[in-house]
């Protein structure tokens, strides 16, 4: 799941070295926290939010897959 | 002497894709247009591409950004997949024209797809993104699995035509659920030729409704 969003994260920046993830993981939900250089901001977030919603959508599906829910925050 | 054939929204355009993707200058090449090209109306009908013929004497270094693009697109999901993960699935491509179509074999669960294909957009609009970002050209990716794309399409057609009897019944505007931009344009192409009935889209941001509306 961590590994997943780090390398669409990693895909989209211009500082993929600076892309990190931190899994903060519940009994039944899971946070995931994607930390990117100030300037990477608006990529992996996208025109209206874009971006982060796509990255949403695959991420819940992989969620499903294995019958949790994870939930992709993004830190500023 | 080589010949290429090259593509741009304008003859401009046309001449700087050749330009750059074969490494040479303006002055290096011999430019024949094949088709001035023209933007249509809203950039929605009727638009089409300007053609050039270019010719060199020079000797030419091609970019091959078209291979290299497939490949990109097709090693992007194969990777995105491998991590969600889905196992036993095989990621088909080829290229038509400008466009990469990449097809999943083997989603038997419906999972890649999603309710109403929300997770194969997300799919496709990811992948491409990373294909857009490593490519100077622009190139359209289209991930398919299942033939979801066809399916859709035959059901939104299906879906405008019925929508469009209702509005002539009632003599009243019908609205559509919310669809994005792909799926409204089959909606206004669908009743393109329709005399009786106009169509239109309302709304704000990605997302919108068509209103198919009876002429008076």
């Amino acid at each position: 799941m961590k590994d997943l969003i780090a390398y669409i994260a990693k895909a989209l920046v211009d500082k993929p070295e600076e892309v990190a993830v931190t899994e903060i993981e519940g009994e039944q939900t899971s946070v995931l926290e994607l930390k990117v250089a100030k300037e990477d901001l608006g990529k992996v977030i996208g025109k209206q939010g874009r971006t982060a919603r796509a990255m949403r959508t695959i991420l819940s599906a992989a969620s499903t897959k294995i019958k949790k829910r994870s939930v992709l925050e993004i830190i500023e | 002497m080589d010949i290429f054939e090259f593509e741009g929204k304008t003859t401009e355009e046309a001449i700087e894709n050749a330009c750059r993707q074969l490494n040479l200058k303006k002055d290096d090449v011999d430019i024949e247009i094949i088709e001035p090209g023209s933007a249509g109306i809203f950039g929605l009908v009727g638009g089409r591409k300007a053609k050039i013929k270019v010719s060199t004497t020079k000797e030419v270094n091609e970019i091959p950004d078209q291979i290299n693009g497939l490949a990109v697109a097709k090693e992007a999901l194969e990777n995105i997949l491998a991590l969600i993960p889905v196992e036993g699935i095989t990621v088909q491509a080829e290229q038509i024209d400008g466009t990469i179509a990449l097809n999943i074999e083997g989603d038997t669960s419906g999972l890649l797809i999603g309710r109403k294909g929300r997770t194969l957009d997300a799919l496709q609009f990811i992948v491409n993104k990373i294909v857009n970002k490593t490519l100077e050209k622009r190139v359209q990716v289209v991930v398919d699995s299942e033939n979801y794309r066809e399916r859709r399409r035959d059901s939104l057609i299906e879906m405008a035509l019925g929508m469009g009897d209702r509005a002539k019944k009632t003599r009243k505007p019908v609205a559509t659920n919310i669809l994005n931009p792909h799926d409204r344009r089959i909606v206004h192409l669908t009743l393109r030729d329709d005399k009786e009935l106009d169509t239109r889209s309302r709304g704000e941001g990605i997302l919108k409704k068509v209103l198919i509306i009876p002429k008076r």
